[in-house]
């Protein structure tokens, strides 16, 4: 039984149609032809020999975000030896429950084990006292949320989510085809690098549908982690009842995302929790605005109300109405676009369509003939041209920090 | 039975029944023209990691009625768990190995061949070792080791106590934060476990065991000094105190009072903490040097 149930995993890396997949693989079958002792297929791995685990060795120059609940600083560092700008995420595991720590361990184990494109890779790993840094590429767009901020505050065109959305999902495709669901996944979790390349972060929720051999089909458990991810997560996750949930909450996290991407708001931003699960177990469905949704956004008003009871559902509508009154929307979406937040914010989680089905969607069909190059031709220059946005870092941050934890101070010492 | 040969003069581990599921691996590692799973093990042959571990996962669970053949066939033939063991020396395969040594540890016999082995030191290298992840990986296969099965581990631990203990008390003098302070819970853990009762007897009735905890305590790592607040609170708390043990408390009964009324008055959320605080300062007062 058991068995069976894991070969679906076992093949799927091998049938791959992508072709960065495939060219992954080759290097596999190459080999096979040789008799030599074996050679691991690049990983990031191989990248450590370029990124020493030495603190001496990397100069930090600015924070450019926080995660994981504010525990971890991200930095832009230089690593002096190659000269090579890299992201290094800073943590005090003094600060960190037995909990944060397992799951620091666990985002960090894992991410070794993925080998994609579209999925953010880690280089070294290492702890200086108990700071934990943790080396990656330099994103130099940052995070699509850092260019909504930025760029984009009344959200992006079709084009860029499209580019955006594609990248993200064929890394979310891998990882569910590999049997881990991401729990993550927004905005601020795709990364942007300055060659244009879409990559999926913010593993630290991951959770393997394979335990002890055995792959289950759903799962229970509730992300330990997630209080700031709340508004992207499907109301089946939310609803923590004995249907459990799967994959396809990831699915509807990208229907969220993409919302995000073209309101350029963060869902449910202004709206209690509860209030949030019940409307996305009663409706109305979140979706894109554009010129169409306001205008006529009386039908729509219509709808909301019927679709929930008491007051609940008016105030809702009140938000979104003064929100989008202070918008001039301009824009419009296609039909291709609505229809793909359409079928991912569907209730039934069954109906929702998988990663790898959604990539065939019609709305990816324009940027499947386009190169990485369209997504850098609708951005403005990556920030390392206009840092000043950022404030620096004086290089003395890293050693006070480490020097944090000063000794006890009482030194009256015992008696042996 | 275990070792099948195919017409190309392939062999594999496991085989048995055609029908069953698990041949599905099998072919599938022929269709990537890779040898036995065993060579795979190896690093000999071109098969991706990932594939082999979740190849040697599947075949492990394999059973016949109530036999484990592939189990058995791991218990004749250990080298293959030694295999693994030296995979935490090699970076790139070091995290594959760590999956599929945990699946064998699911394994009472399996398990007990490793505790009992030689390499079974090993651990206290890798652990301790300068990337985070594998060293992390290992310490998880360690603590699985020696918590999983707990009658077993129990008499591991007597049987060893003394080479173990050794080698334990420099994990809690590491240099490396997370190993000292993940294996100074795991101590706790496992003096705490009443199967381990033999183990915490002997390990509270040391002087110098005291004396480390107490040092300890006094970390400047304040989630340390937690941990170490776990393992001295036994021997506080132990109503069968050993002479040495019950003068280094003597020696230091006033300052353990104070030391103890004001550490981590900040934990204020952790009643049962408080609690066990105020017990402990109780005890060391009302100590008397025995008449006897």
């Amino acid at each position: 039984m058991s068995c069976l149930d894991c070969s679906c995993i076992l093949r799927t890396p091998v049938e791959s149609i992508r072709p960065e997949e495939l060219s992954q693989s080759s290097i596999h079958e190459c080999l096979a032809d040789s008799d030599l002792d074996w050679i691991p297929p690049s990983t990031g791995r191989n990248e450590t020999e370029f990124c020493s685990s030495n603190v001496s060795h990397y100069e930090l120059q600015l924070e450019i975000g926080r995660r994981f609940n504010n525990l971890t600083s991200v930095y832009l560092a230089r690593h002096t030896p190659t000269g090579m700008q890299v992201a290094v995420r800073i943590t005090d595991l003094e600060n960190c429950s037995e909990e944060h720590l397992k799951a620091l361990q666990n985002e960090v184990v894992l991410s070794h084990f993925f080998q994609h494109p579209n999925v953010m890779t880690l280089w070294t790993v290492f702890t200086a006292g108990s700071w934990l840094w943790v080396i990656s590429p330099f994103m130099a767009y940052g995070s699509a949320r850092h260019l909504l901020n930025t760029y984009f505050p009344e959200g992006m065109s079709e084009a860029l989510i499209g580019n955006i959305l594609f990248g993200a999902i064929r890394g979310l495709n891998y990882m569910h085809q590999n049997g881990y669901i991401h729990r993550n996944i927004k905005a601020s979790h795709i990364l942007i690098s300055g060659d244009g390349l879409v990559s999926l972060s913010g593993l630290n929720n991951l959770y393997s549908l394979v335990n002890n051999g055995q792959k289950s089909k759903v799962v229970y458990d509730f992300p330990q982690f997630s209080t700031s991810v709340l508004p992207w997560l499907s109301p089946e996750l939310l609803r923590q009842d004995l249907s459990g949930y799967n994959m396809k909450s990831d699915i509807y996290s990208v229907g969220i995302t993409a919302c995000e991407l073209a309101n350029g708001y963060v869902p449910f931003q202004d709206m209690p929790r509860t209030q949030m699960l019940l409307q996305k177990l009663k409706g109305p469905t979140y979706c894109p605005w554009d010129i169409n949704t306001f205008p006529c956004g009386e039908s729509r008003m219509k709808n909301s109300r019927s679709g929930v009871d008491s007051g609940i559902g008016e105030s809702m509508t009140r938000t979104m109405t003064s929100e989008r009154l202070q918008i001039p929307f301009s824009k419009t979406f296609s039909p291709a676009f609505y229809n793909l937040v359409e079928l991912c914010l569907q209730q039934d989680p069954e109906k929702r369509p998988s990663a790898r089905s959604l990539l065939s969607h019609t709305f990816f069909k324009q940027i499947k003939e386009q190169t990485q190059n369209s997504l850098l031709s609708l951005l403005p220059p990556p920030i390392q041209n206009n840092r000043s946005e950022f404030l620096a870092v004086p290089s003395t941050a890293v050693g006070t920090k480490l020097g944090h934890i000063t000794a006890n101070q009482d030194d009256t010492d015992w008696e042996f | 039975m275990l070792t099948q040969t195919t017409r190309n003069g392939e062999k594999y581990i496991g085989g048995g029944n055609a029908k069953l599921a698990g041949l599905e691996g099998f072919m599938w590692v022929t269709r990537r023209g890779a040898g036995t799973v065993h060579q795979q093990l190896m690093g000999k042959w071109p098969l991706g990691k990932k594939d082999v571990s979740q190849i040697f996962n599947n075949i492990l669970r394999r059973q016949i009625g109530t036999r484990s053949p592939t189990v058995e066939y791991i218990s004749a033939h250990p080298h293959i768990l030694f295999m693994l063991l030296k995979g935490y020396e090699s970076p790139n395969i070091a995290l594959r190995c760590g999956i599929m040594l945990r699946e064998c540890i699911r394994h009472e016999p399996l398990a007990k061949i490793i505790l009992f082995s030689e390499q079974f030191r090993d651990f206290f290298k890798y652990v301790e070792m300068s990337t985070f992840d594998i060293a992390s990986d290992a310490f998880a296969t360690f603590k699985d080791l020696l918590t999983r099965h707990k009658l077993l581990v129990a008499e591991f631990l007597e049987q060893n106590y003394d080479a173990i203990f050794e080698d334990y008390e420099k994990l809690l003098h590491s240099e490396n934060y997370v190993t000292k302070r993940q294996s100074l819970k795991l101590l706790g853990e496992l003096i705490l476990d009443r199967h381990n009762f033999a183990i915490m007897t002997k390990y509270i009735s040391k002087p110098e065991n005291l004396k480390l905890m107490m040092n300890l305590l006094r970390d400047k790592s304040p989630n340390i000094q937690f941990e170490a607040f776990h393992v001295f609170k036994v021997f506080v708390a132990s109503p069968n105190k050993t002479q040495p043990i019950v003068e280094i408390l003597l020696k230091n009964q006033p300052k353990l009072i104070e030391f103890l009324s004001n550490f981590q008055k900040e934990r204020t959320d952790d009643e049962q903490f408080t609690d066990e605080k105020n017990y402990l300062i109780k005890q060391i007062r009302d100590l008397k040097k025995p008449t006897a």
